[in-house]
């Protein structure tokens, strides 16, 4: 149902680009994020935001430290944790129909196709389900991606900048579509994001990260209920804060 | 372990479309362009027109007219030519399969492993340079000229040709494609079948063509090396006859064989496995 994270004394570098040496990216960070949280990781570009992604997607490995994701069932017994990843671009195989494209997530997963119609459905795709993603408008395609990443029934859900590459009337709606799929709070999540207002909208705590090497320089709880509006008084307030941090 | 699919299990709710959008646009039967049919036929027609005023105005053996090229033509459809052809093409057909998933398989390899990489790439780069003539040779020495021998040496003359294209096609695989598959755990099957094929097919299919055009020329040296059937025998002995109508009706024959492969079986694959790329980009 949903993952326990922690990052305990990370390091991770990689080659720098110029100069044949290395550039320390994570050093000795910490963090933990409960079960059914859904956390913001907010910062400049290139403070590492998505590395940290990546360590817990188990696209990278930990140059030192420990990487836990556990996950848990209905009962609370552990097991092997299921991730559900949107990323900046959605990342479809162009030659599958939409409906193939959430269904071989799904079947991968262990769970048959049956939910898929009712998951593109969900994200307003009933009616593409048998065309291909070079059809669709950036904000359909991003719409299939975040069908795929909750089809699998995630324990985590991975969400890197997912509307950054979108215009703020689409990627407004699809915030709001985000937030319904987290009204039940049976799932973990970490959403990296430049928005400081997305952060507010989406999150039950935002993390601000400091330059390279990345440290978490403030956190922000979020006490407003869901459903949210972009408009409530708290985003407003959280996000004028998170910015004046940033500055 | 809960099997709940978590999307379906959420309410429903209502989502404003984006104006304009109801079901995606398909694909659509496009007509026939008319110069896909008319510049073919008026190639033929210039060969046929260019060779009748060149052999009715030398009046040499050498240049057969068009009424003993049909003749000829005629005769080795009258002989049985289906079962020649036969022979030849099942001798390619096999070679070419062999060849292919080899091809598959070294070529993934090489994009996945610098080790790989290094052992079969200059063993690629030297199967290039190799003449088909001298694949023809060794397989003949090797292996006769029973089934085995024809066979590999088509494999081995449309192999280098095919890994090149295949390694190329996988390094031009989007990368975010391979992570996607990873953390949504696609199993090695899924991950062939579903991402590394589709993705690889354009090269595929040039390859198929640069190997398909080298695998007939092999497989002809091959038959004329002293194999009983097939084309290549046939062509020899009308070589040995000085039959030139003869050479030129089978090597007719021959040439409408490749363009019924071509249109009938490649560009027919091409057309199915490529179809998403012609749905319009919104």
């Amino acid at each position: 149902m949903s993952a326990h994270v922690r990052l305990e004394g990370v390091d991770k570098a990689f080659p720098a680009r110029r100069g044949g040496g290395v550039e320390q990216v994570l050093q000795d960070l910490s963090l933990e994020i409960r079960p059914g949280e859904l956390v913001a990781l907010v910062g400049a570009s290139g403070c590492g935001k998505t590395t940290i992604l990546n360590l817990l997607a188990g696209l990278e490995r930990p140059d030192a430290g420990r990487v836990v994701v556990e996950g848990e069932d209905e009962g609370g017994a552990a097991r092997a944790p299921r991730l559900g990843v949107v990323f900046q671009q959605p990342r479809l195989l162009d030659w599958a129909t939409v409906r193939d494209n959430v269904a071989l997530a799904a079947r991968s997963a262990g769970l048959g196709a049956d939910g898929v119609d009712d998951a593109l459905r969900d994200v307003g795709l009933g009616d593409h389900l048998d065309a291909f993603p070079t059809t669709l408008s950036g904000g359909q395609r991003q719409r299939v991606a975040i069908a795929r990443a909750f089809i699998v029934d995630p324990d985590l859900v991975l969400l890197d900048e997912p509307f950054s590459a979108l215009d703020e009337l689409t990627a407004r709606r699809l915030r709001l579509q985000l937030q319904r799929l987290w009204l039940d709070g049976s799932r973990t999540g970490v959403l990296v994001t430049h928005n400081p207002q997305e952060a507010a909208f989406l999150a039950d705590r935002i993390l601000v990260l400091g330059r390279r090497p990345a440290e978490i320089v403030e956190e922000h709880v979020v006490r407003a209920r869901r459903p949210r509006s972009p408009e409530d008084d708290e985003v407003f307030r959280l996000h004028a804060s998170i910015v004046a941090g940033l500055a | 372990m809960s099997t709940r699919p978590t999307a379906s299990a959420g309410a429903s709710f209502p989502v404003r479309r984006p104006a304009g959008s109801g079901r995606s646009p398909r694909p659509g039967r496009r007509g026939i362009a008319p110069e896909t049919i008319l510049g073919p036929l008026l190639l033929v027609g210039l060969v046929v027109g260019g060779w009748h005023v060149m052999a009715s105005t030398s009046d040499s053996t050498l240049l057969p007219g068009l009424g003993e090229i049909g003749d000829a033509i005629g005769r080795i459809v009258g002989d049985g030519a289906a079962s020649t052809l036969w022979v030849t093409v099942v001798r390619v057909l096999l070679g070419f399969t062999l060849a292919f998933v080899a091809a598959i398989a070294a070529g993934l390899l090489m994009a996945r492993s610098r080790w790989a990489r290094a052992i079969l790439e200059p063993a690629v780069l030297i199967g290039l340079t190799v003449p088909g003539l001298v694949w023809a040779l060794l397989a003949v020495i090797w292996f006769g000229l029973a089934q085995t021998g024809p066979v590999l040496a088509v494999a081995l003359s449309a192999a280098p040709p095919l890994v090149l294209n295949v390694y190329q096609g996988a390094k031009a695989v989007d990368p975010g494609l391979i992570e996607m598959a990873h953390v949504f755990r696609f199993d090695r099957r899924t991950r062939l079948t579903r991402l590394w094929l589709p993705a690889l097919v354009p090269f595929l299919l040039s390859g198929a063509r640069l190997g398909l055009s080298l695998s007939w020329k092999v497989i002809v040296l091959v038959e004329m090396f002293g194999a009983s059937e097939g084309v290549g025998y046939e062509l020899n002995t009308a070589f040995s006859d000085q039959d030139v109508a003869a050479v030129l009706a089978w090597t007719i024959v021959f040439g409408v064989v490749m363009v019924l492969i071509e249109y009938g079986i490649l560009r027919t694959v091409e057309r199915r496995v490529t179809r998403w790329r012609k749905a319009a980009i919104v």
